[in-house]
């Protein structure tokens, strides 16, 4: 009976620290934005309502944006970008999950990190690696970061006429204001 | 004894509460899964030209867009023998179209062949959208007049300014079924300045009927028909109809296409198209449609 309890109150003691949410942050309007720079033509575009959250205990992240929310400088553009060739009524969204690696959440002011995840895009999965900035203002959270992905690697057809005009290396730029998490 | 039950069920609760709290904090994208409101609920044009084939689609270009529009019909005369380049006929219609707005579209144009010169108002009323706010069809009015330029067009009417004009007014329905097909029908009303006979209908009414299959990430395959349900009885007419391949890339966007029909103005082609289609001469035309879209504006400059 003396042994029942003292179990009992030990799972509740285990149970409670469950129980309190793993403090979570979130940012709904993530910017992200990418560049194509060739000597014909530069492309650029930008996305404002990319989703992020972290959880703060493990540094694990994960990042969602619909395609269909880029806005490129030329209105086609983005007909032919979502239509032919990220397919964006196939695979309309683009999701990473990874993990901000060495995170300590308690580190006031800046921190640079390396976070190791995989982007998923256009229905295929690349490991990346991205070094990035993280501010943290008294539990404000600001992640921000610049990284390069290659074209091929997302199984995206350029018809070789237009090769010159859309660079194989896009650089990629994120920001993201986190805020608390509560459901 | 009740006790003891009561302590077991507590103590399988308890676990049971931990295990479920700690699954939730695992996936983060399952969290943002439920939090993506896709607000814009866009979807790829149905068509991405103005036109289908011939005739035009839903689609209209968005503000501070100008659009130089060439079309080409080539085709041979019925004679045995032709030593012509390439082919015997041409003709050739230029036009621009510029955006005033992101629905509101204006063009104007002039063929060489017919000698016709038009010019269209293209308002589209209703964009076809996914998710919370769907709706399930792209709309478009256009509002299209030609003048009749040619030295002498009919011997039987009066030659003035009025008998020289032709309106045209469609309402354009289309949707995109699929990620690859489209599909569009287009009531249309046109009024005739002038009847080349007295049994002639000055307005007619007509149907048209066009589809688009996307084949590759920037080839698709488009057809077009119309039918006119008053045909002119003065002469035998043939309903409009082409088959052709779209060739889609960058800011240039190539048709080809066959046809039976080589006037390019709405109010010609649909009514007045004296071939039918087939792969005799002079009924077969071939079709080059090219554009150049201009852009002067920066959508990322706006914000």
């Amino acid at each position: 009976m003396r042994m029942n309890k003292f179990l009992l109150t030990l799972l509740l003691i285990i149970n409670f620290g469950f129980n309190e949410k793993p403090e979570q942050v979130i940012s709904r309007q993530g910017k992200v934005s990418f560049f194509s720079y060739t000597s014909v033509e530069n492309i650029k575009a930008e996305n404002n309502q990319a989703l992020s959250i972290i959880n703060l205990e493990d540094g694990s992240i994960a990042v969602s944006m619909l395609m269909n929310t880029f806005v490129f400088e030329k209105a086609l553009m983005k007909e032919h970008f979502n239509e032919s060739y990220i397919e964006s009524d196939i695979y309309p969204k683009a999701t990473f999950e990874g993990r901000i690696l060495k995170f300590d959440s308690s580190i006031k002011g800046e921190q640079t990190r390396i976070i190791k995840g995989t982007l998923l895009m256009h229905g295929v999965s690349n490991e990346l690696e991205i070094k990035s900035k993280i501010e943290n203002n008294d539990g404000k959270y600001i992640l921000s970061g610049t990284f390069e992905t290659l074209v091929k690697d997302y199984n995206i057809n350029i018809p070789p006429l237009l090769a010159g005009n859309i660079a194989k290396s896009i650089e990629v730029n994120f920001k993201f204001e986190y805020e608390p998490y509560e459901n | 004894m009740s006790l003891m039950k009561i302590k077991k069920i507590l103590f399988t609760g308890i676990i049971f509460m931990g295990c479920f709290h700690f699954s939730i904090s695992q996936n983060l994208l399952e969290i943002l899964e439920n939090e993506q409101k896709d607000t814009l609920g866009y979807i790829t044009p149905a068509f991405k030209m103005t036109r289908i084939t011939f005739g035009h689609s839903t689609e209209v270009r968005s503000k501070n867009i100008l659009e130089v529009f060439v079309a080409n019909r080539f085709w041979d005369l019925p004679s045995e023998q032709s030593q012509s380049f390439g082919a015997d006929r041409m003709s050739t219609r230029f036009a621009l179209e510029y955006g005033i707005s992101d629905r509101l579209s204006f063009g104007v144009g002039a063929t060489t062949f017919d000698r016709l010169w038009d010019s269209y108002l293209k308002y589209n009323l209703v964009t076809q959208k996914k998710g919370e706010k769907a709706t399930p069809f792209n709309i478009t009015l256009l509002q299209s007049g030609s003048y009749n330029s040619s030295s002498r067009p009919y011997s039987l009417v009066v030659n003035d300014f009025s008998g020289r004009l032709s309106f045209t007014t469609q309402l354009l329905i289309s949707r995109k079924i699929s990620s690859d097909f489209s599909f569009q029908i287009s009531p249309t009303f046109i009024h005739r300045g002038f009847a080349a006979s007295e049994a002639d209908d000055q307005n007619f009414f007509a149907m048209g009927f066009g589809a688009r299959y996307k084949i590759g990430p920037h080839l698709s395959i488009v057809s077009e028909y119309y039918k006119t349900f008053n045909p002119i009885k003065s002469f035998d007419t043939y309903g409009p109809f082409a088959l052709g391949v779209n060739w889609e890339v960058g800011d240039v966007l190539l048709q080809f296409m066959l046809t039976n029909t080589r006037n390019m103005v709405e109010d010609t082609f649909i009514t007045q198209t004296r071939n039918n289609f087939n792969f005799r001469n002079p009924n077969l035309n071939f079709g080059f449609n090219a554009t150049y879209v201009i852009h002067f504006s920066n959508r990322l400059k706006k914000k």
